[in-house]
């Protein structure tokens, strides 16, 4: 182990999961990493793999999955992990937020008794403690200590979100995993969930790997973003840079086709095609069959991530990063 | 007033206490495009349901070409009447289609119903390749296609009866942004070639913009703003549908503030 390790919540280093029945790897070689406290954003369509990059960390993988490359949390390796000390971890250093928090609770049992069972099950904590910390978070989110004796169903989507929240930071984790929290909330709701996940980075430091299908919500709220496709990380760096000028065909054509309130109106630039099949192998660039860029070598010889001039940290995996410069989100 | 392909005259559906639709009127002109706007349980959806009829209203009136769709016609060809003036295509097409029956005979069903005696092996390709799907895919199963396409079939379907109007529900909420842009842009494309008027219900304020000429913002089953898309996101006037369009995530975007806004209003 180096101690390069150390620095980072979460490492991932050329994950490969296989899984039966399939072509091609569903990962493939994906690297990626969350510092102490910061927050980046996964952002890929269906099927591109985020969600089990993102559960990777806890080492829930689907069964039958033949696992290559390296998971660490805080240096330690996840995927050698037994089942004693996985639970031991996702009951401390990290926890997961999920995207329909209905289907995450046991609709019979109070809410407090799911905020303070996972903490004192294990033992990490008693119960009079466990039950303080739990009024303490409850409060963080906003809600008072009224929500312990309801129950899951006489509370709305957004507050049960909330109680989510409160209940991944009862183990007063170093970081935690939000898949699509805000997807099957309103717009204004997820506005408040949003603020609410800022301001417990802010005073816990809790790194945040956020899920999301949404661009703009990446945008507006992480310190990186990581772009996926058919398994693999296209384009990776600070959000800001991501998005203004993206180095990845695919990112820029993702920007091109969401509809915005600023665009122009009319037709979208969509990406015509579909996402390659995973009963397909897949040979080169998986984006090449979709991409106006693409040339004779994307269907041949797979793209390394290369950096941008003069911005080391924003990585794009195409061999044509240099001929979109100035383009992309204009070109519709 | 035969321009209006549809009108609703003062709907009101109340559940017990709850008033979910509480006097609402709008008008789709010959062709046009209006949005219904709103978050969850601002009566947008049961609004949607009582011009398909699928709910009653305990008040007021749906108007197709200026005919009152009034209460349930009895009778067969009242009931395909009825069919032909709206349709609907709903989030989930999964859900919606047999799974047991290819897509083309999905389409020959619903041709046979409406029209016994028309060439439907012409139609059924006319309606494919209407929708952009390839003959291979008028053998799948619902299950082999992928959302984008199943998407593609209901709306088909949907066509295939030619109604006057069709009322979209979240019709592309559920669809990756990549496909849902090539959903959009068909349906543009359909309205264009048709002259098909659609009732857009939708949470997304992107799409809306992007699909409909004009938009009334609900909420708590009342329309809190109504005119031209372009002039009610361009300079909306109430205070609610601002809290809608701070809340869209943007760069420079302020969760803090719009959660503060929200308590407020």
């Amino acid at each position: 182990m180096t101690p390069t390790h150390h620095l980072h919540t979460l490492d991932v280093q050329g994950l490969r999961i296989s899984l039966p029945g399939t072509a091609r790897p569903v990962l493939d070689g994906v690297d990626l990493h969350v510092g102490a406290g910061e927050t980046v954003a996964l952002v890929g369509e269906s099927g591109s793999g985020k969600t089990l990059t993102s559960r990777s960390a806890l080492n829930l993988l689907p069964p039958g999955a033949v696992v290559e490359g390296a998971v660490r949390v805080r240096g330690e390796d996840v995927l050698t992990m037994n089942a004693d000390q996985l639970r031991a971890l996702s009951t401390g250093t990290v926890s997961m937020i999920f995207q329909d928090p209905r289907a995450a609770l046991n609709p019979l049992r109070r809410i407090g008794d799911f905020l303070v069972e996972s903490v004192t099950l294990t033992g990490s904590m008693s119960r009079a403690d466990a039950t303080a910390r739990a009024v303490e978070l409850l409060r963080a989110v906003g809600l008072d200590e009224s929500a312990l004796r309801k129950y899951p169903g006489q509370v709305s989507g957004g507050m049960l979100q909330r109680v989510m929240i409160a209940a991944a930071l009862m183990g007063d984790p170093a970081l935690v995993l939000a898949d699509e929290p805000t997807t099957a909330l309103d717009v204004t709701t997820q506005a408040e969930v949003i603020a609410l996940l800022a301001e417990l980075r802010a005073r816990f430091g809790t790194g945040l790997l956020f899920v999301t299908h949404d661009l703009d919500l990446a945008a507006a709220i992480s310190d990186r973003v990581y772009v996926m496709y058919a398994g693999r990380i296209a384009e990776s760096g600070p959000a800001e840079a991501l998005f203004a000028r993206p180095r990845h065909p695919y990112t820029a054509a993702l920007l091109a086709s969401t509809p915005r309130l600023e665009a122009p109106q009319g037709r979208l630039a969509a990406i015509d095609g579909q996402p390659p099949d995973l009963r397909q192998e897949l040979v080169g660039c998986p984006f090449a069959a979709r991409c106006h860029l693409a040339t004779e070598i994307c269907g041949r010889q797979a793209p390394e991530p290369r950096p941008a001039p003069g911005s080391p940290h924003h990585q794009a995996a195409c061999h044509h990063s240099d001929r979109l410069e100035g383009s992309p989100v204009d070109a519709r | 007033m035969p321009d209006n392909v549809l009108e609703a005259v003062g709907l009101h559906r109340a559940y017990g206490s709850v008033r979910a639709v509480d006097d609402v009127s709008f008008t789709l002109p010959e062709g046009g495009s209006l949005g219904i706007v709103g978050e969850s349980g601002s009566g947008k959806t049961t609004t949607a349901r009582i011009i398909v009829g699928l709910e009653q209203a305990d008040a007021g009136d749906v108007l197709v070409r200026g005919q009152a769709r009034g209460a349930r016609r009895r009778g067969r060809a009242a009931r395909l009447a009825r069919a032909r003036e709206v349709q609907m295509v709903f989030q989930d097409p999964l859900l919606s289609l047999d799974p047991r029956a290819s897509v083309e005979q999905v389409l020959r069903e619903t041709l046979s119903l409406h029209f016994p005696d028309a060439d439907h092996d012409r139609r059924v390709r006319e309606l494919l390749d209407q929708v952009g799907l390839g003959t291979r895919a008028a053998d799948a199963r619902p299950r082999q296609l992928s959302g984008g396409q199943r998407q593609r079939v209901a709306i088909a379907r949907a066509l295939a009866v030619e109604p006057a109007v069709l009322v979209l529900d979240e019709a592309v909420a559920a669809l990756d942004v990549s496909v849902q842009a090539q959903i959009l842009n068909l349906l543009a494309d359909i309205r264009e070639e048709t002259r098909i008027g659609y009732l857009f219900i939708t949470h997304d304020l992107g799409v809306v913009r992007c699909v409909t000429d004009d938009v009334i913002v609900m909420r708590r089953g009342r329309v809190v703003e109504a005119g031209p898309t372009a002039e009610v996101l361009a300079a909306p006037r109430h205070p609610y549908t601002r809290l809608l369009l701070e809340s869209v995530p943007r760069p420079g975007w302020d969760p803090e503030a719009i959660a503060a806004a929200r308590r407020a209003l």
